[in-house]
């Protein structure tokens, strides 16, 4: 097992560091960081051709990528392009604020989907079965902007019709949060909208899974045959066929959140929270190549690391599964 | 068995629910506290110093206006008024033009240090460092002295030099010398900023989520703010900036055009104002070796000018849907000088009335074939006109911009009934504007000029021969000449004259750029908060945050 880990930790700084060159390639070609400046009428030309040296704008794609990547190691992703403003510190807050939506989404999405997965695949074709698979069918087609702007839209109105603050519609907090169970309370009904949003997309994903890997199971040979060791039905569905069922759900859940820890871009720019996506997002408004970069390197990086996370998870569920 | 599943199943639905939903509904609703007047807007500063390239934005403005004030403010009129001076500044002498003002004896820090010319003339020192990042260092670097005195300051230019916005030069927030001294003016005010000249100060800022100013109570130069704080909460999607402002989240927001302020108009818990400001859409025309031949002829122009219902598209875009209160409020733009609102404007570009019978007559005579005998909205035919080939041009603009998308379809559409083809080259803003625009390999050109109360005497960058910001590579001699006259003469009216015989008698007639509206400006607010007023220039909506109150 720790041979297979050491070298896949080999093979993804290889497959880092092919991703750092594209990343730098092409957002570098894509924009120039001083246009916005450049179409001022008054612009100070000496200003210009400051930044320019400084961060040699001048100098040709590839010099410029080894500047960037001993920037990147020396100097904790260097800084922006305009201002010299560090960039580590604002990637550090975002990612904390991104870990507390995600978390809280997760683990609600998991529960009610496990539940939900398991409950329709032992009652396959009932009621509960087919109005399961037709929510999880529009869970997974209705576009995440619009289902934050309903959910916006129901609760701004129940605001109005009740005069009740169930949940905040923009921002992390409030403009007072207070401390302790106070703040905490400001921080849940700031998190509720985001978090239900991301929430219903996983739910909507993790209980299709749940349901065809139970069914799968519940049908297998050694299910069967624990049940003919006469074992309780209660037993055989959580000892023998729910933890083995559980095996692609792992998979799926350490994949995805990989990609949901480096900025679900949607919900948090329309919620305002300031994560990773809403900053990736701000980024790219203001052109500076520097901090996109960045994110796109962290972003990378949580990808090899979730795969390969994923990977001895189901080492670990599955003893079958052996690395040489 | 399986009713002991579905209680499982419930009560996981119920515990998740009750944790989200349970302390949160007990949360009373939450109007802002008293005194506390919270704005939204779309775009975070990222810094607060506002002298440097990454501070040059209106985000920036809105905040730091209120802690470092200007000498004089923009008042909702586009007029300069004195705010930290004792009288708007006056022309000692003409050549060199040599300009004197006072800051009032009551101006004075928060941190009780008083305000003086030295601190102008620190700006100054500051601003014409070459190792600092300062965004424009034009009208600044022509000035030959800045004689102090105590509170009195006389600024002289350079002999031939008399820079024309001379009074919002000298209208510049003074930033505090006593601060500034020995510190590397870039990191300066990075994060926050440690003194005020305004009636506000400020306060924190978290970043990603709200910045907070509060009532400066050192503040004498003027009356003392009424609200005790302000709050800038930034949220940059649009709807959602809406339904915080209906939530009662924020309570004032500058938003972009969008048909949620119809709705918001009917809405009898919030005031709407609109007007135009100071940002235009226009429609660039390429003179360059890399554009249309055919655009260089003048009836070609003339055509197209003619050819586009600038007046249907402004209806459409803003009047019908009901963005803007009437009409009246977004006239059709008939000059590239100044804005319909000022005073020296003149509608030049009045004599390009829509005429589609005119344009097919206009090309018939210059020999052009091939077109429609008749205006038709099914045309498909398109001219030739001799030596300069068929009338088929490429349109440039950015992309995701509805507004524009709207614009350009419209204008299409007009054109193509005359027998005019324009062909889409849409593309992001970055790319557009940081490679195509500055080529010259573009035809017709639709972008906005983001300009201000200065604007007109900068007008030769723009129009004038060679000019740094003439991206159409257009040139009339004595236009050009009149409009660089226009640049340094210093008396606004002797140089309203100039530019707007620039405009009439060459500009114009060359129909090198078609005028198409002022960007309307939106300013909500919700009834609670008294005070707000729309300002047309980059002092923001907080020009007169000081007089707001919350009841």
């Amino acid at each position: 097992m720790l041979t297979y880990v050491v070298r896949r930790l080999l093979y993804s700084i290889v497959v880092l560091f092919a991703a750092s060159f594209i990343i730098f390639f092409f957002v570098s070609v894509s924009n120039d960081p001083l246009s916005f400046l450049r179409m001022q009428p008054t612009a100070s030309e000496i200003t210009i051709e400051n930044i320019s040296e400084r961060k040699h704008l001048d100098e040709p794609i590839p010099v410029r990528y080894l500047y960037w990547v001993q920037d990147m190691f020396t100097n904790q992703f260097g800084t922006t392009t305009i201002g010299d403003r560090p960039i580590l510190p604002d990637l550090t807050r975002v990612m904390g604020h991104t870990l507390q939506l995600v978390i809280a989404a997760e683990l609600i999405a998991i529960l009610l989907a496990i539940g939900i997965g398991v409950y329709s695949a032992l009652r396959q074709y009932s009621a509960f079965d087919y109005s399961a698979t037709t929510f999880s069918f529009v869970g997974l087609a209705t576009p995440v902007f619009w289902l934050a702007l309903m959910l916006q839209v129901l609760f701004v109105n129940i605001y109005l019709w009740f005069d009740i603050r169930i949940f905040y519609t923009a921002n992390l907090s409030g403009i007072d949060p207070g401390t302790g169970l106070s703040f905490l309370l400001d921080r849940a009904q700031h998190l509720g909208l985001p978090v239900i949003t991301l929430a219903i997309a996983s739910i909507a994903t993790y209980s299709r899974f749940m349901r065809a890997s139970m069914l799968e199971v519940v049908n297998s040979d050694y299910v069967r045959t624990a049940r003919a060791k006469g074992l309780h039905e209660r037993k055989v569905t959580m000892r023998h066929a729910f933890r083995n069922a559980l095996i692609p759900l792992v998979t799926i859940i350490a994949l995805n959140l990989g990609a949901l820890l480096s900025g679900a871009v949607v919900t948090e720019t329309v919620f305002a929270l300031d994560g990773m996506g809403f900053y990736y997002y701000n980024q790219l408004l203001l052109g500076d190549p520097y901090p996109v970069m960045a994110w796109l390197m962290v972003v990378a990086t949580l990808v090899v690391v979730f795969n390969l996370v994923a990977d001895i998870a189901y080492g670990i569920l599955d003893p079958r599964v052996r690395y040489d | 068995m399986h009713k002991r599943s579905i209680l499982l199943v419930v009560g996981a639905v119920a515990l998740v629910a009750s944790l989200i939903v349970g302390p949160a509904a007990t949360a009373k609703s939450d109007a802002a506290s008293a005194g506390t007047v919270v704005i939204g807007h779309d775009q975070e500063p990222v810094t607060l110093n506002n002298l440097i390239t990454e501070g040059n934005a209106y985000t920036t403005s809105l905040v730091t206006n209120t802690v470092l004030a200007s000498a004089s403010v923009y008042n909702q009129n586009a007029k300069l008024v004195p705010y930290l001076v004792d009288a708007a500044p006056k022309i000692v002498k003409p050549n060199p033009l040599t300009v004197s003002f006072k800051y009032k004896a009551s101006a004075k820090w928060s941190d009780g240090r008083q305000l003086t010319g030295n601190d102008f003339r620190a700006t100054y020192n500051t601003i014409m460092n070459p190792n600092f990042d300062i965004t424009s260092r034009e009208g600044w670097e022509d000035i030959a002295s800045i004689k102090v005195n105590g509170k009195a300051v006389t600024v002289t230019w350079k002999k031939g030099k008399a820079y024309a916005a001379w009074d919002a030069l000298v209208a510049t927030s003074p930033y505090p010398a006593h601060k500034m001294a020995g510190q590397n003016f870039n990191d300066l005010y990075r994060n926050s900023i440690d003194v005020a000249s305004g009636p506000f100060k400020f306060v924190s800022w978290q970043k990603g989520t709200q910045l907070v100013l509060a009532k400066n109570t050192a503040f004498t130069a003027g009356p003392k703010a009424k609200v005790d704080r302000v709050i800038f909460r930034y949220i940059p999607s649009t709807p959602s900036l809406f339904q915080a402002l209906q939530s009662g989240e924020i309570q004032v927001t500058e938003p972009q055009p969008q048909l949620q302020i119809v709705d918001i108009r009917k809405n009898s818990r919030f005031k709407v104002q609109s007007g135009p400001g100071y940002f235009w859409e226009h429609m660039d025309i390429q003179f360059g070796p890399k554009g249309h031949p055919a655009l260089k002829q003048a009836f070609v122009r003339q055509a197209i000018i003619t050819g586009i219902n600038r007046n249907q598209i402004k209806q459409a875009l803003y009047v019908s849907p009901g963005l803007v209160g009437s009409a009246k409020e977004l006239p059709v733009l008939q000059s590239h000088i100044f804005k319909p609102f000022e005073g020296n404007y003149q509608p030049n570009w009045k004599k390009w009335s829509f005429s589609q019978k005119k344009v097919i007559t206009m090309l018939k005579a210059k020999g052009c074939t091939g077109g429609p005998n008749a205006p038709s909205a099914n045309n498909s035919a398109v001219w030739s006109c001799p030596n300069v080939g068929k009338l088929s041009f490429r349109f440039t603009t950015t992309s995701g911009n509805q507004l524009r998308a709207l614009t350009f379809e419209i204008a299409q559409k007009q054109l193509k009934s005359v027998g005019i083809e324009l062909i889409p080259r849409f593309g992001p803003a970055g790319t557009v504007f940081g490679q195509v625009l500055p080529s010259g390999d573009w035809d017709i050109f639709m972008f906005t000029w983001l300009g201000g109360p200065t604007s007109s005497s900068t007008s030769f960058g723009l129009y004038g021969c060679g000019g740094d910001q003439n991206y159409m590579n257009y040139c009339n001699k004595k236009g050009s000449a009149l409009l660089q006259k226009a640049q340094f003469t210093p008396d606004p009216a002797a140089r309203a004259k100039l530019l707007n015989e620039a405009e009439a008698k060459y500009l114009s007639q060359d129909v090198m750029s078609v005028p198409m509206y002022v960007r309307p400006g939106f300013l909500i607010n919700s009834t609670s908060v008294k005070g707000p007023v729309l300002n047309p220039t980059q002092q923001g909506s907080t020009w007169n945050a000081q007089g707001w109150t919350v009841g």
